[in-house]
């Protein structure tokens, strides 16, 4: 499927013109830190990013991460422009229906509310307010379908937008996975804080993969389960999150 | 080269300067710089095939062969009513999709051709493209669109050639594929120039889509840039600054605006050199 | 008329017809504001004053210099910027924030730039005789402006200004690229889009959305020719003068 890029969103391959010399190539989106991101260099880091290529050398394939908008992820990584996706994506039984899910390499954890500091709602009966999420999200289709009734919904292509919007004040909540939002939170010197409840939508992150790709599926498992046993993944998550939830193997 | 620049600065004027220099010239910066180049080589090789576009086009407008001449003058009109991006993001598309449905007849099985919902049908038919390509149907693009613009300004040109001159050709027993390839076409180019120059500064413009092509070119990169980060881990801590990226690319655009100002008066003087030009200067 | 409703031709001309008005909105929401302010540019740039008569220039050179794509990005992230400083507190936020004020707002600012320099053109070229006419006729500036100089600008400007209000028309393309979509209101190029990336029939949709610029274009040109009729027919019916639907002028 080819995508338009419609919208502020805009996707590249990191190192452009690079041939397809990788045996795997992993789909990432490269704005979501502290998952995947582009650090001062321009190249892409983050958790996924040293978690990915731990794995690829334990399951003995050459691998190389692409660029891709979070709009069109799943489309992309159907029709073949990569493998694996690794983008902080949650496991939820609609994705099931169309892509496979290799075991969680990131304990469920719920999602928060962030506001300007000092805000003050009715948790319980949210209106007349203007609320944001990252379009095509857990957080996305809960807000959609819970909080549309009197509020204005406001769904952002990158999660950078979302933030963006939210320190400008165009909008008065944002819904969001709480380790994207805890170090925005603790940079914004003050400015944003969590407010209300938390919430629990979504299983833990896992590699989205293409149905016919068992064999893959079968030989990323199995990289993935030796790094859970030996606390590499813990450490990993300690490392780039510096909190848990943790696998405590 | 540029950590020692960074300690010059550290040393003469002081920490802040040379964090500055170090912020301006870290990787994701040189990449912005560098995608310059995607802008540049856009404008130069679309601007050459919209001159041959233009060309083509102008020539089919006084062919002789009706159908020929209404094709002519449909491409010509057609920037008249479309917009331009919509031209600029349906010819790559439009040509992706007939690759890859040629590919598909050959690769896909029957059965995947009769059932598929996706585009393309088998994963086999599947062009991958990557910046190169995009850029290659991005200098296309413009110079379809921007070829129709020439068209235009070459079609008058082209009647702004002295008959004299064409009749003299003429009278020389030149034949008329001669007299238009080898008099009209050679000599309109000074008339041209002024009206060509006015589709160069759209085209320029126009490169700033290029990112809607997946290239990561000046806009892109402006974007990462400016998004605001709250992690130290990723860089520089700063809100929202994509106001003054933006703002630094609004002034490269008029920057390139009046370099080429500068090039095509310098242009039209050296080719106006030795001709009368009634009513031009 | 069911097999009409199953053609995905009609299909799609149905589809984009809300869509389409989005586009009208943001031209015809551009003009009334656009017009006036590119008559004053075009004014203060032929003034004989030094300090206006530069400033009106680089405010026009800036606004055709650059691209209006990257003027979007621009002036909606300044917007924002100025969100909790200034429209908050005045409690206008909702409004200028809303991309039905943002859009008019950015394609006024760059259409008044390139109607200003059409104007400016038809300035330099008014008959001398007509203006010095109304001076020995003892007429003051004011007068001069209202009974000679406007009615010749508009004229002479007339075919070219009708070009700049397609040009905007197609400008507006451009909206929905660079603004956030609040509540589904999307214009013809984004519904364009979404319809493409249900089924991938581009030369279907981009055809209709082509389709839809084109009859709308043609609209202006008409509509605009009979109000050029209209002003020129102190002048005669001239073959010569008819709005030319070739494209003649250049952005």
């Amino acid at each position: 499927m080819k995508k338009l890029l419609l919208g502020l969103a805009l996707s590249t391959l990191v190192g452009s013109g690079a041939a397809i010399a990788a045996d795997v190539r992993i789909g990432t989106e490269g704005a979501y830190a502290p998952w995947n991101f582009l650090d001062d260099n321009g190249d892409l880091a983050g958790y996924e990013i040293e978690l990915g290529n731990e794995m690829c050398k334990r399951a003995g394939v050459s691998c190389e991460f692409v660029v891709n908008e979070w709009d069109s992820i799943i489309p992309n990584l159907i029709a073949g422009n990569y493998d694996i996706i690794m983008a902080g994506m949650s496991v939820t039984d609609e994705r099931k229906e169309t892509i496979n899910f290799s075991a969680e390499y990131y304990p469920p954890d719920p999602s928060k509310y962030v506001g300007a500091k000092g805000l003050e709602v009715d948790f319980d009966n949210l209106k007349g307010l203007k609320i944001g999420a990252q379009g095509a999200t857990i957080q996305a289709a809960y807000v959609e379908s819970n909080l549309a009734d009197g509020n204005t919904i406001l769904t952002y292509e990158t999660p950078d937008q979302s933030v963006a919007d939210l320190m400008a004040g165009n909008i008065d909540l944002l819904l969001a996975d709480n380790s994207f939002l805890a170090p925005v939170v603790d940079g914004s010197s003050g400015a944003i804080s969590f407010v209300g409840p938390d919430v629990s939508i979504g299983g833990g992150v896992a590699m989205g993969m293409r149905k016919e790709d068992t064999d893959l599926a079968a030989k990323m498992n199995a990289a993935l389960e030796s790094m859970k046993a030996d606390g590499t993944v813990d450490k990993l998550i300690m490392e780039f999150f510096e909190a848990g939830p943790f696998f405590e193997n | 080269m540029l950590d020692s620049l960074s300690a010059w600065l550290a040393l003469n004027i002081g920490e802040q300067a040379s964090s500055w220099f170090d912020y301006f010239t870290n990787g994701k910066h040189l990449a912005w710089y560098a995608s310059v180049r995607f802008t540049l080589l856009a404008a130069v090789f679309g601007a050459l095939l919209a001159v041959v576009f233009g060309v083509l086009g102008a020539a089919a407008r006084r062919a002789g062969f009706a159908p020929l001449r209404w094709l002519g003058l449909g491409y010509t009109t057609m920037v008249r009513g479309i917009p331009d991006v919509l031209v600029f993001l349906f010819f790559p598309l439009a040509f992706e999709q007939t690759v890859e449905w040629f590919m598909s007849r050959r690769l896909c099985s029957a059965e995947e051709l009769a059932t598929a919902v996706n585009w393309p049908p088998c994963s086999a038919a599947q062009w991958y493209l990557s910046t190169t390509e995009y850029l290659i149907m991005a200098c296309v693009s413009l110079g379809i669109v921007y070829g129709a613009f020439a068209a235009n300004v070459v079609h008058g040109a082209m009647n702004s050639v002295p008959k004299g001159q064409l009749e003299a050709a003429r009278a020389y027993g030149f034949s008329s594929r001669q007299i238009f390839w080898n008099f009209q076409v050679r000599q309109m180019w000074v008339y041209a120039l002024p009206g060509l120059s006015n589709v160069w500064m759209l085209l320029l413009k126009a490169t700033s889509f290029l990112s809607l092509l997946q290239i990561a070119d000046i806009v892109q990169w402006a974007d990462r840039l400016g998004a605001p980060n709250y992690s130290s881990r990723v860089g520089l801590v700063h809100p929202d600054w994509r106001w003054k990226y933006y703002f630094v690319l609004f002034l490269f655009y008029i920057l390139l605006a009046i370099l080429s100002e500068r090039v095509f008066a310098w242009l039209q003087r050296r080719a106006s050199r030795g001709l009368a030009l009634h009513g031009e200067h | 008329m069911d097999w009409l409703l199953d053609n995905a031709l009609v299909q799609d001309i149905i589809e984009l017809a809300r869509p389409s008005l989005f586009n009208i909105y943001f031209a015809l929401a551009s003009i009334p504001i656009g017009f006036p302010l590119a008559v004053l540019l075009a004014v203060m740039k032929n003034s004989s004053n030094g300090i206006i008569s530069r400033v009106a220039r680089i405010y026009i050179y800036a606004f055709r210099g650059s691209p209006l794509f990257i003027q979007f990005f621009m002036f909606y992230s300044i917007m924002l910027a100025f969100n909790l400083s200034h429209w908050k507190p005045m409690g206008i936020a909702h409004i200028v924030m809303h991309p039905l004020f943002i859009g008019p707002m950015v394609l006024i600012l760059n259409t008044s730039a390139y109607a200003a320099e059409i104007f400016y053109g038809a300035l330099r070229t008014l008959p001398k005789g007509e203006v010095e006419a109304a001076m020995a006729f003892g007429m003051n500036r004011r007068q001069i402006f209202r009974t000679v100089t406007w009615p010749n600008m508009i004229r002479l400007a007339w075919p070219a200004y009708t070009n700049e209000v397609v040009f905007l028309f197609h400008a507006t393309a451009l909206v929905y690229f660079t603004l956030p979509v609040i509540n589904g209101q999307k214009d013809i190029m984004n519904k364009a889009g979404e319809l493409f990336e249900r089924d991938y029939n581009i030369f279907l949709h981009f055809g209709v959305a082509g389709l839809y610029f084109l009859v709308i274009s043609m609209f202006i040109f008409f509509v605009s020719g009979r109000i050029y009729k209209r002003l020129m027919r102190h002048i005669g019916t001239d073959p010569t003068t008819r709005l030319k639907l070739a494209p003649n002028y250049m952005r």
